[in-house]
């Protein structure tokens, strides 16, 4: 009986005497996961390190001039200048009262509309009301990267961007589409159907017209396209393809003469009638990052890119160049009736179309048969 | 969503929330992009202006009528004081004859110019939309130097004026023709020259003048399509200056399609209305008399009637605008009195106008017939 | 066509309607409401350009009511008012809105203000009123005007409405 309890308080004394190796080894195997943790939170780090130092510049340009920051600023000036000239077209002053010349109504605007309450029918899918209008946003915002700001400053350039820029355009009225359908609202659906009748009537009559400047140039790349722009601008040898690219732009943003997906007379403000506070913000920044794209893309195809006077940096060029066609847009969008959604595809089909598509084959024959267009091209 | 759409109606509320539907409702039912069926629904505005007059005396009824139709307030509110004046036995005065034409007619056109303004921002052109409401400012100051409000003026009472002419009024009143005449043949280029304009609104709403005799519509909506039918000629009233002027009755006869209207027609009709009513007030201005603006016995007369029935009419901006009155012995309020605005008809007009319409249509057709919800609702 | 042309060919046609000649512009006939749809139609036949200018219902006291329709004939520069008398206090008379599409919503709205029955008329759906006034037909001179409002606010109702709403 004495024989068991001394066996088990042997078994005790063992476990004691084991106890401060296990609490070791515990304390070990803690230290280890710290250190290791450490060693490579150091590589990484260091890793990351000479990853910026190497790409400072790129990031630069992706974060603050030609990008993010530049573009969402640029983005806030154009409101303001949208505002105000339609506020002169239509004889009113524009905004007025807050900053200097109305400076930063937008802002005001912005802060107005983000803390609004955001109100989501009944009948919408929830999910995808969320997350739509920040996906628009970032599709409109993402070939900002391809556009060539300057020989330098610019952020990204691959042999085929003028075809990625494009597969992100074809991707707006999809999204319009899909936020007339989720909003629950028979409105929000016409205008959902109406924004993507709008392209599948502009977008062909608009690839076709960036066609010319891509064979003259004999590049795919917008860079390229601006680059061999230096000795004469394409608008001088494709006058008729620029005014159909002008036109099927304007279609494809939808802004006033060709209006009709979002109406506000017709079908109150068509897909967007749903979206409420910030929701609404972004799909409103979103349309007029559109026009921004669209007044770049002009520029670099048609008004030699950064090429203009020789003695100003090419950056300031373009982007003289690119507040004058931000006015020709403006103001054409502020001085027409609406048409209507039938009109507007009989019109791209009936004569944009077939403009657009004479002018390829212009183009075409105009490289093979006209010898001096090349060394035009080349520069000499 | 099936295949099938096109076999499936889809039924749309526009309105009373819709943005351009400023207190009014329609169903509609779409088949894809065409209206099929077309349901006016009134009465978002009742504010059952006919009890009300029940109410009021014979002095304080006309501002009801006022507040039917801000844009035509000097038309709407005369019908009443007709009314009255018929049962009353009241004459009056040479000088206040003239001047209620002349404010008549200065109403037509600031109904007209605001109305360009609307069916522009209709069919989304906005600017077109503040340019004429600019010009309409400088009418609005000159109801506003003559009665000292813009909107609502309460100008006529039985019997005469309340407000008589100064030399700044007629100033104000010239500078506003003045302007009218500088910019109205621009806004006529801006839109029926306009090929977007011309797009959207010929053959749109197009009605013969049979239909549009049968659903009653009247003035300019009916003398577009060809029919002289004015109340300012075809009824002279005794209180009203029409006689002392020479004029003809515009109509619109269109080549391609006699007898018929559509929204452009009705737009050409409109700007040919307000260039009669210009040459109205340019004819009336020198030929306004001296004298007395009221009856000095009117006030006393207007306070109790004898009994009878009136009939008080007059062409307003929108057609004929007019007021039944009933009054027993010794009334001093109207026993029954029937307001018959000229927008009843032309809001249930849309009930045989719109189907077989597009939707984008819809408030082009609705705007070309200018309704105003007041006077259908009252 | 004048005034005693107009009464003329009512007359021989309806030798019981009663006529009054109120001015050189507008003749009034007093009509039973058997025959209103045969003179409507007279009318319509009569005058080339006439158009339905109102429709309207009026409460003479004592479950006596009076539906006027008014017409305006352009060309003959002529109003023609006829006057249709009812009794009863759910009186009934046939719709004319076939025969003049305009009319259709007069006749819905002297309907719900007066409940007047038209029968035949496709669509009596009330027009102007709310539904918590549908079936009290606020026109009536019975109708007593509604002061509930007041009440709430504990303020004291300063001009108590006479019995038989505004007639006296």
């Amino acid at each position: 009986m004495t024989g068991g309890a001394v066996l088990q308080f042997e078994w005790f004394v063992d476990w004691l005497r084991g106890l401060p190796q296990w609490v070791f080894n515990i304390i070990e195997v803690i230290r280890g996961i710290i250190y290791g943790i450490y060693d490579w939170l150091w590589v990484v780090i260091n890793l990351l390190w000479t990853l910026v130092i190497d790409n400072i510049f790129f990031l630069f340009k992706a974060v603050i001039f030609p990008g993010l920051i530049f573009v969402v600023m640029g983005l806030i000036f154009f409101v303001w200048f949208t505002r105000k000239l339609w506020g002169r077209i239509q004889m009113r002053r524009g905004p007025m009262h807050m900053g200097k010349y109305g400076g930063v109504q937008l802002f005001a605007d912005a802060i107005k509309l983000i803390s609004k309450e955001i109100i989501i029918p009944d009948k919408a899918h929830r999910w995808a009301y969320r997350f739509l209008p920040s996906l628009l946003l970032v599709v409109v915002l993402v070939p900002f990267a391809f556009i060539p700001w300057d020989t330098v400053w610019f952020i990204a350039d691959l042999s085929v961007s003028l075809v990625l820029v494009f597969a992100f355009l074809a991707a707006v009225p999809v999204i319009a589409l899909l936020a007339g359908w989720i909003s629950g609202s028979k409105y929000s659906l016409i205008g959902g159907f109406r924004a993507a009748n709008n392209q599948f009537a502009a977008e062909i009559p608009m690839i076709m017209s960036s066609v010319g400047p891509a064979m003259l140039a004999g590049s795919l790349s917008i860079m390229g396209i601006a680059l061999a722009q230096s000795s004469v601008w394409f608008i001088f040898l494709l006058p008729i393809n620029f005014a159909t690219f002008l036109t099927a732009s304007i279609i494809s943003v939808g802004v006033f003469p060709f209006d009709a997906p979002v109406a506000d007379s017709e079908i109150i403000f068509g897909w967007r009638t749903e979206f409420s506070g910030v929701y609404f913000t972004l799909t409103y920044f979103a349309e007029f990052a559109e026009q921004m794209l669209y007044s770049a893309l002009m520029v670099t195809f048609f008004f030699g890119g950064f090429y203009g006077v020789p003695w100003l940096p090419g950056a300031v060029n373009f982007i003289i160049k690119f507040l004058i066609m931000l006015f020709v847009f403006v103001t054409v969008s502020s001085s027409f009736h609406r048409l209507r959604q039938d009109q507007i595809v009989r019109y791209c089909w009936k004569y944009l179309l077939p403009l657009s598509m004479l002018n390829v084959i212009i183009a075409m024959l105009a490289i093979v048969y006209v010898p001096g267009l090349a060394l035009l091209l080349v520069g000499g | 969503m099936t295949p099938d759409i096109l076999d499936e109606t889809v039924e749309v509320w526009f309105g009373p929330q819709h943005v351009s539907a400023h207190g009014w409702a329609t169903k509609l039912k779409l088949v894809g992009d065409f209206i099929v069926e077309c349901d006016p629904h009134a009465g978002y505005f009742h504010r059952s202006a006919e009890k009300c007059l029940e109410y009021r005396n014979f002095r304080q009824g006309s501002p009801i009528l006022e507040r039917l139709c801000m844009l035509e307030a000097f038309l709407a509110e005369y019908p009443y004081i007709s009314a009255v004046e018929q049962i009353a036995g009241l004459v009056v005065p040479e000088r206040a004859k003239v001047l209620r034409t002349i404010m008549m007619e200065a109403s037509r056109i600031h109904s007209y110019q605001f109305w360009w303004g609307q069916l522009s921002a209709e069919m989304g052109f906005f600017a077109m939309t503040l340019w004429p409401w600019v010009d309409r400012e400088f009418f609005l100051d000159t109801f506003e130097e003559l009665t000292g409000v813009r909107h609502s003026p309460h100008f006529s009472t039985p019997g005469g004026l309340r407000f008589d002419f100064t030399e700044k009024v007629l100033a104000k009143l010239e500078k506003a023709i003045q302007v009218l005449e500088y910019n109205m043949p621009k806004f006529e280029d801006m839109l029926m020259k306009s090929p977007l304009f011309r797009m959207r609104t010929e053959g749109v709403g197009q009605y013969s003048a049979k239909e549009a005799l049968r659903w009653g519509l009247s003035g300019p909506n009916i003398k577009a399509c060809g029919i002289p039918m004015d109340l300012r000629k075809d009824q002279p009233d005794p209180n009203l200056a029409y006689d002392m002027v020479d004029w003809e009755v515009p109509i619109l006869e269109h080549p391609d399609h006699p007898g018929e209207s559509d929204a452009y027609d009705r737009m050409v009709q409109r700007f040919n209305e307000v260039k009669t009513s210009v040459d109205i007030i340019k004819q009336l201005i020198p030929q306004i008399p001296d004298g007395p603006i009221i009856d000095p016995k009117a006030r006393a007369k207007a306070n109790r009637l004898p009994e009878g029935e009136a009939y008080g009419r007059v062409e307003g901006a929108r057609g004929i605008t007019s007021l039944w009155l009933k009054t027993l012995e010794k009334a001093q309020t109207p026993y029954r009195a029937k307001i018959r605005g000229p927008c009843f008809h032309s809001y249930y007009a849309l009930k045989h106008l719109v189907p077989s319409a597009r939707f984008a249509d819809f408030i082009v057709i609705f705007g070309s017939l200018d309704p105003y919800p007041g006077w259908w609702d009252r | 066509m004048d005034a005693a042309g107009i009464v003329r060919t009512f007359t021989t046609k309806f030798p019981d309607i009663d006529v009054k000649t109120i001015n050189e512009h507008h003749i009034e006939f007093t009509v039973g409401k058997d025959i209103i749809r045969d003179v409507i139609t007279l009318v319509d036949e009569t005058f080339p350009e006439v158009i339905p200018e109102s429709a309207f219902g009026v409460d003479l006291g004592d479950d006596k009511y009076q539906v006027n329709y008014m017409f305006w004939s352009h060309k003959d520069r002529m109003i023609i008012q006829l006057k249709v008398n009812l009794e009863g206090s759910n009186p009934s008379l046939p719709a004319c809105c076939d025969i003049f599409s305009g009319l259709e919503w007069h006749e819905r709205e002297t309907h719900e203000m007066f409940g007047i029955m038209f029968t035949g008329h496709p669509d009596l759906r009330p027009l102007l009123l709310p539904d918590e006034l549908v079936g009290k037909y606020p026109m009536r001179k019975s109708f007593q005007t509604d002061r509930s409002r007041q009440a709430e606010t504990g303020l004291p109702v300063r001009k108590p409405r006479p019995e038989g709403g505004a007639k006296k």
